[in-house]
């Protein structure tokens, strides 16, 4: 399909959100093809996509390839500075934009984009290179080792050429992978969503106001086009021009990035995930409790309105059908209590709510608390449903024992969310080994620590190009 | 038609009107207040039978129906009649599935003991036995919607599409092959729909052609779902996948047989005249087997033909009509095409100016594209949106049904000549329209789960 889905003849009274492009070092500004977001519907235009401009020759090194991790920490340092200023707007205009083309609520935009700036942190990115490659002079030099025969080695984490496939539904993914594509000195490409197609271009434009000569903003180009265009994907997902493609999702999304994976062009695969909470029968011990536990545990389902991989989304509770039931009614109150905090969710799309309203008639079964308005629902099954819970959806299932939920654990389970905690060692290596990647305290699914592996993987340890300089015996030179 | 009509009943009395030689020329002023009429009454019956319904007509705060927009919020998509938990077919738990059919059926599914059906097809012809003809309709999915009709539904649901067929131009005279081209699932609807049809084109006491290969049962269908249910979960073992992968080339290799055979049978009675029937798809593949044979149009008598369905997503040349018709000697006067599906009783018909009309016992509702809004109906021109239909021949179910279609209706009168509303015939799927630009870290197992569709 081409990715000019109309061209721009509308009269301007016409309002379009407008969503430049950043080519190498430099804002792009124009209106020459129309689009519509995915999630939303809503329209916004783009500058005509220059193909070439994207592809930074191999004979060419990169801008940053020569440039130290400690200049370019300070650099992204100031440019969370600068956004945080955001003395043109770009930010507080991109707050804006976002909301019109993303489910998510403005509040929600807002702190995540606040969140945006604060990431840039000097000493927590240095820590994160650490714990990602063990020495973070990997990153700036040929590290001498010597092994156990006498052989000697240089090693060094080479900077590598990306595509980054944003994934659309959160503003944070965004400000990681500029900062993570930057530390690693790469040449990076941001493929940005339809549901976002502004964040990335509003961080790379505050660059431009610290210093637009930087090597840091002229490794970068952040566009967008429309998932699946043969026409410009099969132009540039070439092994001539990029190492890796760092994609987010599966379904479709993944499906139409595999087709170009070759020798030369390797994935590294954010896969689509699914998480959990394994609630133990301590939560019944009494009712301050129980209170507590359905706090957590809403926090878990609820957060980022349930967009993200991180939501719980499937709760097995360790107890008898009616004590669980007294959970079910009480997370979803706690569930509409969040909405003060975040807002609804959107409605649940029309097929879903069928669903659980003729789950609704059979009470022997099933139990449902709660509307599909987005405000928060919870339907108790004897196993997991059928369907996908999205939209502020908990899903209960009531076992006789926590392990026995780990039979329901995958290798589509990312976070476990587990009450109480003193279970969790008992819990974990069995979650590992069913596929589990990330076990959690309930309550705290979004919490992150600096530089954890993400999906089973150090994702930094996957950006670089690991390449050995060898030199023989150094006794025998 | 239906056995007991009473003559009181407006949706009976609308109902009847197949009966008449054109029941497709009355305007929406003449036709509204008698279907909306209807549409109470099926709803006032049908609210303290349906669980289903009177939940939806709680939630809709709907008491009676008075306007289109009052049957909007009583509308079944799809997924109601796929609500059942999918373990509950792995695990054979017949009982279970009897008390679900149970709230989405008219008549009460009474209590099976679940240990005296060894499969889905044997609990499926134990329903039968209390009267329920259950047909099903995999979706996307792969997970098959359930949909419970009586003896009478599957009697005029064939009835009617003679009736059509007939409207249509073609004048069944007992004096064709009839040809089928077989694959179709072997549901209760779909074996009973034919048969009038069959009856009516074919000699007395010549059956129909249909190519002999393993029936396509429900039972079939739902293994896939559930092996793919299992392999989601990590419990499917490699025999047993491997034994699945050899099933489903044999079921290819059946599909391939069928279209020789099909061939084969046509080319054999290409001196007489027949009808022909089957969807565009398998027609295509029979047409260019038979060209590469080596005959053509000129081989063949003047033909008629039956076509329901879309293309099912598949690919063929932009010109299929036209080759499958030169090759078979069919035309457009000479072959019904129609819109129809297993959600619905009745099938809509093609028309001599290519578009499918509503007979008068089936409300077309045009609904914006989430399926909350009604379109009005608009008395010129053609408008845009996701098709759903009241059906009130039905007997076993709920009539309300809002489907995945994208369709362009009008309320006009049609070139054609007639009054009834009528559907472009360019119909697509929401779900084959919507892209694969969504990108985002959640998701499902499905995305884990390889070469099972």
């Amino acid at each position: 399909m081409s990715q000019v889905i109309e061209s721009n003849t509308r009269p301007a009274a016409d309002r379009v959100a407008s969503a430049p492009f950043f080519v190498r070092g430099k804002l792009v500004e124009g209106a020459d093809a129309r689009h519509k977001s995915r999630d939303l519907g809503v329209d916004f235009t783009t500058p005509r996509i220059d193909l070439d401009a994207l592809i930074t020759p191999r004979t060419e090194p990169g801008p940053l390839f020569d440039v130290k991790l400690s200049e370019i920490l300070d650099f992204l340092v100031e440019t969370g500075q600068a956004m945080q200023r955001d003395e043109h707007g770009h930010l507080e205009a991109c707050i804006e934009l976002i909301s019109v083309t993303n489910v998510l609520p403005r509040a929600l935009i807002e702190q995540n984009v606040r969140m945006a700036a604060a990431y840039l942190d000097k000493a927590r990115l240095l820590e994160y290179a650490e714990q990602n490659l063990g020495d973070s002079r990997l990153l700036d030099e040929w590290v001498e080792r010597v092994d156990s025969t006498g052989r000697r080695s240089f090693t060094r984490a080479f900077p590598p050429r990306l595509i980054h496939v944003l994934p659309g539904n959160s503003p944070l993914v965004s400000v990681q992978s500029i900062a993570l594509g930057a530390m690693v000195k790469a040449v990076n490409l941001l493929k940005m969503g339809s549901s976002d197609p502004f964040m990335a271009v509003a961080i790379l434009r505050a660059m431009l106001d610290v210093d637009p000569s930087h090597p840091v903003p002229r490794s970068m180009s952040a566009v967008y086009w429309r998932g699946g265009d043969d026409s410009i994907e099969r132009a540039i997902y070439r092994p001539q021009y990029f190492d890796k493609i760092v994609a987010w999702g599966g379904g479709d999304a993944i499906k139409n990035v595999i087709k170009y994976l070759m020798p030369g062009l390797q994935l590294v695969s954010f896969d689509p995930k699914t998480s959990i909470s394994m609630i133990g029968k301590e939560a019944f011990d009494s009712d301050e409790i129980l209170d507590e536990v359905a706090t957590r545990a809403a926090h878990d389902v609820g957060l980022l309105n349930q967009e993200a991989c991180v939501c719980s989304r499937v709760l097995f509770v360790e107890g008898e059908r009616a004590q669980v039931d007294r959970f079910c009614e009480r997370l979803q109150r706690k569930l509409v209590d969040r909405n003060a905090l975040s807002g609804k969710a959107p409605p649940l799309p029309r097929e879903m709510a069928e669903e659980i309203e003729a789950l609704r008639l059979m009470t022997d079964d099933f139990g449902v608390w709660g509307v599909g308005d987005g405000s928060g629902l919870v339907v108790l099954s004897e196993q997991p449903v059928d369907f996908h819970p999205i939209n502020k959806t908990a899903n209960v299932v009531p076992v006789v024992s926590l392990s026995e939920a780990l039979r329901y654990v995958n290798v589509a389970t990312q976070t476990v969310g587990v009450y109480p905690p003193a279970r969790m060692p008992q819990l974990r290596d069995g979650l590992a080994s069913g596929g589990a990647q990330r076990i959690v305290r309930l309550g705290d699914a979004g919490g992150q620590s600096i530089g954890a592996p993400h999906d089973a993987m150090y994702i930094m340890n996957r950006f670089v190009h690991w390449i050995v300089h060898e030199d023989g015996f150094a006794s025998r030179s | 038609m239906q056995s007991a009509m009473r003559l009181d009943s407006e949706a009976d009395q609308l109902v009847s009107l197949v009966d008449t030689e054109n029941p497709f020329d009355l305007s929406l002023s003449e036709i509204l207040p008698r279907q909306l009429a209807a549409i109470n009454e099926r709803f006032q019956d049908r609210v303290q039978k349906i669980k289903l319904l009177q939940n939806r007509a709680e939630t809709g705060r709907i008491t009676e129906v008075r306007r289109m927009a009052d049957v909007v919020p009583l509308l079944f998509a799809h997924t109601a009649y796929k609500s059942y938990p999918e373990s509950w077919l792995m695990e054979q738990r017949w009982d279970r599935l009897g008390r679900w059919l149970d709230t989405v059926s008219t008549n009460r599914v009474r209590y099976l003991d679940a240990s005296t059906s060894s499969g889905l097809d044997e609990w499926l012809k134990r329903l039968e036995d209390q009267g329920h003809y259950v047909s099903c309709s995999s979706g996307t999915t792969g997970k098959c919607a359930m949909m419970n009709a009586t003896e009478a539904d599957l009697k005029f649901a064939g009835h009617a599409l003679l009736q059509g067929i007939i409207w249509a131009g073609l004048a069944p005279n007992h004096d064709r092959r009839m040809i089928s081209l077989g694959q179709v699932a072997a549901t209760a609807r779909n074996k009973a729909t034919g048969k009038p049809m069959a009856e009516a084109f074919s000699p007395p006491g010549i059956a129909p052609f249909v190519p002999n290969v393993p029936p396509i049962t429900i039972g079939s269908i739902t293994q896939m779902v559930t092996l793919r249910k299992k392999i989601a979960e990590g419990t499917a073992k490699p025999a047993e996948i491997s034994q699945f992968e050899a099933q489903a080339a044999a079921r290819e290799q059946a599909i391939q047989s069928a279209i020789e055979q099909a061939a084969d049978a046509l080319i054999d009675h290409r001196h007489v005249p027949l009808h022909i029937m089957g969807l565009f798809g398998p027609l295509y593949r029979v047409a260019a087997l038979v060209r590469a044979r080596g005959y053509d149009g000129k081989d063949f008598r003047a033909n008629t033909g039956f076509v329901s369905g879309g293309l099912k997503r598949e690919q063929l040349p932009p010109n299929y009509r036209e080759f499958v018709f030169d090759t078979f000697n069919l035309s457009a006067e000479r072959v019904c095409l129609a819109y129809g599906m297993q959600e619905l009783n009745t099938t809509a018909i093609r028309c001599k100016a290519a578009r499918y009309h509503m007979p008068p016992w089936v409300m077309l509702l045009l609904l914006d594209e989430s399926g909350d809004q009604l379109l009005e109906p608009s008395m010129s021109g053609e408008l845009e949106g996701r098709a759903a239909f009241f059906d009130l021949s039905l007997d076993g179910r709920w009539g309300g049904v809002i489907t995945g279609d994208k369709i362009r209706a009008t309320w006009a009168p049609c070139a054609c000549g007639n009054r009834s509303p009528s559907v472009h015939e360019d119909i697509r799927r929401y779900a084959d329209i919507a892209g694969g630009d969504k990108i985002a870290c959640a998701g499902t197992i499905d995305a884990y789960v390889r070469g099972v569709a």
